[in-house]
């Protein structure tokens, strides 16, 4: 994901991505990146969890205004346990 | 047969995160070199947002990602942003969709986006999105490079998307 995610900035368009794998994303280093501890198929959390998905995708807004050149933010959810207003 | 055993291999996986990191180790990825940048232009409020993912989600009715091509697809799908969830679906082997089935916005959040635009949060919501596959290896990882990702890029400009979200599988 990382690559077309590169190729979305380099075309002009600031971006930001979810990851599930720091590792993979500290290599390919996309522009932006939110990392979540949370299990593969679950970029934005538990299905049908309103708060927890708008938690995350408030994440990923705040990181595109704030965020400089090659920023992994770790917001720190604890899978299931986290509890979202 | 070989399918069985890469739903078990999804499962471990899914269960096993540390799995994740050993296969990362292990495998090469196209390294990013200098970071590409590009700075957010107006506040969010009054920006266009648009949603990649490469979770593999499609029209359902539109032509699968190829699941027979062990070393995967580098191919991508639009998906009208007004596309209900229920003429949405999921090809892809290679991770334990069962949650996303259920509810799509937890690999394309967009109706978690759609309320961001109502609450002013954003400007707007891109007319498109775009989804991968995200197994591409071998030759395909040229494709994506070479064809498809700028190929994307290219219609997200045309779309005039002021800021993109992406997420994977």
């Amino acid at each position: 994901m990382g690559l077309v995610q590169r190729a979305v900035e380099a075309a002009g368009i600031p971006t930001v991505g979810v990851t599930l794998n720091r590792s993979v994303t500290a290599r390919v280093r996309p522009p932006r990146a939110v990392f979540l501890r949370y299990p593969f198929g679950h970029p934005m959390g538990e299905p049908l969890a309103v708060a927890q998905q708008t938690a995350i995708l408030e994440d990923l807004l705040r990181t595109l205004e704030t965020a400089g050149p090659g920023t992994i933010v770790e917001p720190g959810y604890i899978w299931k346990r986290h509890r979202f207003a | 047969m070989a399918r069985l055993a890469n739903r078990v291999a999804v499962q471990l996986f899914r269960r096993l995160p540390w799995l994740g990191d050993l296969w990362a180790a292990r495998r090469s990825f196209v390294e990013g070199g200098g970071i590409p940048w590009a700075p957010l232009r107006r506040p969010l409020a009054q920006c266009t947002v648009s949603l990649v993912t490469t979770a593999g989600v499609h029209v359902t009715g539109d032509t699968p990602f190829d699941m027979r091509d062990r070393t995967g697809d580098a191919t991508f799908r639009v998906i009208p942003t007004g596309t209900p969830a229920a003429a949405m679906t999921i090809t892809h082997d290679y991770y334990d969709h069962s949650a996303a089935d259920r509810d799509i916005n937890v690999v394309l959040p967009v109706d978690r986006l759609r309320e961001a635009h109502t609450a002013g949060r954003v400007g707007g919501v891109g007319q498109r999105m775009y989804s991968f596959m995200g197994h591409v290896n071998g030759r395909h990882v040229k494709t994506l490079l070479e064809v498809t990702a700028p190929q994307v890029a290219r219609q997200l400009v045309e779309d005039g998307a002021d800021a993109v979200v992406m997420t994977p599988a």
